[in-house]
């Protein structure tokens, strides 16, 4: 019985376990074997060992500009969105008068595709006739070229990402704040503690744990960002190279130049320095709730 | 009935097996249908249809499966193509194919032009020598040309009536920069508050690529040399020069849009609804603006800057390329005969779809028929003569990058066209001599 039971529960994992090998697990491991190679998608691949990250390193000087620019869009997302998102979930966990409509609002993000989305918010930053300048010059403030200088366009594209990001992260800190214990709270009254106080000294300590998480994927989804700058700013990364990230960069090696070993090492660059952050993180984690 | 749980898990692995099938089968193998992509504007896909509907309709034994290209079909045609479903007849620009070429993607049409010297010596009679020359390629004959798509300049009549000006109807009496500058100042119209109520010039190419061309009327060239060139003359004075005066009409004059100024509306717009006197493009917006209510437009000649007499287009053309891994060869072949042949291309000259590239087609009654409303035909009918080709090298794509990149400061106004001497020029240079 219990060997037909296993049997069975092995055919029901098995296509899983097939897409997983196909669409996972290969991919990967050939994009590992890719890193070390010399390939144009056509010819045959050239061994070139640590030929691709050496010229990564030292020899392209778009990487230290996809470097800046992955940084600067990372902080730029980053800590709006956890600012925001704690605001927001504190918000939401209190109760507040029309919070289904707040919320419902709030998660409109999540059920948009990056792409139409960013289409929607080319409109939103035109430079003329755009709903934000629109604004804006109602206040006196003269057109912001959103999407057309540089610097602009690398903040338009952190407002989209971070109007994106808020929703989840705000999902998931809410989740936290809504399992601290309510007695905490009534006693930090009784001592006479005020909401900021109560907010610093009991929830902020109390869903650490969620909060990092936060961070991790925040980071993880800024240093992956791709679709929703290609459908912003361009294949370029423009204007200029305002906007030009690692995603960016990626994809222009790999489906522009035709240079799959490069855009791979790329990739397995980043993965790298990305594993060793989440691996930081979880450290410090531990290191924290072991001193407690 | 009921089904015993083994019964279900066997009929549950062969729906999903079934189900799967097709999908792992891949998209496209499904037929014998020869499978033909291109890329076309709305508007260009309808005179394309009408092509192909032609071409079906005189060879009934083949069938043709159209894939229209999304915005960037050089992307697509390398992920078709890298994925093992290279379309069997592909549309080839100009300045990218060489990148396919280099790869072993197209056929080296040489193959088939050898097997039918009736027909080779056909084109080599009556097509413009610049467009086959275009797509030859480190010895390889890449794609057969179907038209040429220079950029000239499209002008509203009536703006130009009411201003007592009239415009060149040939390329060798080309206005000069200066000439084109007081032009475009007179057909520029503000309202008080400063908005701009009338352009007297818009560009609906790619700036850069537009920059590049008032360079290439101030004397430059693109590269040398023409195929696989070896430097680039982003440094040259001629070349700075060009860009500078094409920066200028946006950011110093201000009769063209600036960038940000085409956000909200797009300079063929600006020209079809009347708010633009000239508007520079190529013939695939001829038939857009002939569809637009109330515009009665011509064509005339792009500015010179340079001594020398007249003025130049890109040659801008596109042909027709076989994959190198089609099944289909021959149904392709006879399809790229018709296509680019005297047959095909005299249908094309009448619905108005190219300029085509045979003399024969593009001198026709059914030409000149098609464009009834165009006082200037000189200036489609001399165009490929009066063009200088755009480099061909593999490593165009790169180029391409390097140039918005360096470009767009200038084009934006806030670096001048010499700091292209010091950032466009070495870096391209490095990427030709270094691929």
């Amino acid at each position: 019985m219990a060997r037909r039971q296993a049997r069975a529960a092995r055919l029901f994992i098995a296509p899983n376990l097939v897409a997983v090998a196909v669409f996972l697990v290969f991919p990967l491991g050939f994009s590992l074997y890719l890193s070390f190679q010399q390939w144009d998608m056509f010819g045959p691949i050239r061994f070139t060992g640590l030929g691709n990250f050496r010229r990564l390193l030292t020899s392209d000087p778009l990487f230290t500009i996809a470097l800046r620019n992955t940084i600067v869009f990372t902080l730029g997302t980053l800590i709006p969105t956890v600012s925001i998102s704690l605001v927001v979930a504190a918000t939401l966990n209190r109760g507040v008068r029309g919070t289904g409509f707040f919320r419902t609002v709030m998660f409109l993000p999540l059920a948009i595709s990056s792409v139409v989305m960013a289409v929607i918010w080319r409109f939103v930053f035109d430079t003329n006739n755009g709903l934000l300048n629109m604004m804006l010059g109602r206040l006196g403030i003269g057109p912001v070229p959103w999407l057309v200088d540089p610097r602009w366009a690398m903040v338009s594209v952190c407002l989209v990402s971070v109007w994106k990001s808020i929703p989840f992260a705000t999902i998931v800190l809410l989740a936290a704040m809504q399992g601290v214990p309510a007695d905490l709270y009534e006693a930090a009254k009784i001592d006479g503690a005020g909401a900021i106080r109560r907010f610093a000294s009991i929830t902020l300590p109390l869903i650490r744990g969620a909060l990092s998480f936060v961070f991790v994927i925040s980071i993880i989804d800024s240093v992956q960002a791709f679709d929703q700058i290609y459908v912003l700013t361009g294949g370029h990364g423009g204007p200029e190279t305002g906007t030009y990230v690692f995603g960016i960069m990626i994809f222009q090696n790999a489906f522009a130049f035709g240079d799959a070993g490069y855009a791979s090492a790329i990739a397995w660059l980043i993965f790298v320095v990305l594993l060793a952050l989440t691996v930081a993180q979880l450290w410090f984690a531990r290191k924290n709730s072991a001193d407690r | 009935m009921l089904v015993g749980r083994r019964a279900f898990l066997h009929a549950a692995t062969g729906i999903g097996a079934a189900l799967a099938m097709p999908a792992l089968g891949g998209c496209g193998g499904d037929d014998d249908a020869l499978t033909f992509f291109f890329q076309a504007n709305p508007a260009e896909a309808d005179g394309r249809q009408r092509v192909i509907d032609e071409f079906a309709r005189r060879n009934p034994d083949i069938r043709v499966r159209t894939l229209l290209s999304g915005p960037d079909p050089m992307q697509q045609m390398l992920t078709f193509c890298a994925g093992g479903k290279c379309p069997d007849v592909l549309m080839a620009w100009e300045q990218t194919y060489a990148g396919l070429a280099d790869r072993g993607v197209l056929l080296d049409l040489n193959i088939m032009l050898d097997r039918d010297p009736a027909f080779a010596a056909e084109l080599a009679a009556g097509g413009v020598a610049a467009l086959y020359d275009t797509f030859t390629f480190e010895g390889g004959q890449y794609a057969l040309p179907e038209q040429w798509s220079g950029n000239f300049l499209f002008f509203n009549k009536a703006l130009f009536d009411e201003a007592g000006l009239r415009p060149p109807g040939r390329w060798e009496d080309a206005w000069s920069f200066a000439e084109f500058l007081d032009i475009a100042r007179a057909l520029t119209e503000r309202v008080r508050s400063g908005e701009v109520r009338q352009w007297g010039f818009v560009d609906s190419w790619v700036p850069y690529y537009s920059a590049g061309l008032f360079a290439i009327n101030n004397g430059a060239e693109w590269a040398r040399p023409r195929t696989v060139p070896g430097r680039s003359v982003f440094s040259d004075d001629a070349f700075v020069e060009g860009v500078q005066f094409y920066a200028d009409l946006a950011n110093r004059y201000h009769v063209a849009p600036a960038p940000a100024d085409q956000q909200s509306i797009s300079a063929m717009d600006l020209f079809a609804q009347g708010r633009a006197a000239l508007a520079m493009g190529g013939h695939w917006r001829y038939r857009t603006f002939a569809d637009a209510d109330d515009l009665d437009f011509d064509v005339t000649a792009l500015p010179s800057g340079s001594a020398r007499r007249g003025a130049r287009s890109n040659i801008g053309t596109t042909g027709l390329a076989i994959s190198a891994a089609s099944r289909h060869r021959e149904q392709a072949w006879e399809f790229l005969k018709f296509a680019a042949g005297p047959v095909g291309q005299a249908v094309i000259a009448e619905t108005g779809l190219f300029v085509p590239a045979l003399r024969s087609a593009v001198r026709s009654t059914g030409f000149a028929e098609a464009h009834r409303d165009i006082g200037n035909l000189d200036i489609l009918i001399d165009g490929p003569a009066h063009s200088a080709p755009l480099p061909v090298t593999d490593q165009w794509p790169r180029i391409d990058a390097l140039m918005d990149r360096y470009m767009g400061p200038v084009l934006r106004g806030i670096a001048p066209a010499t700091s292209l001497a010091d950032r466009l020029a070495p870096e391209a240079e490095e990427v030709l001599r270094n691929p």
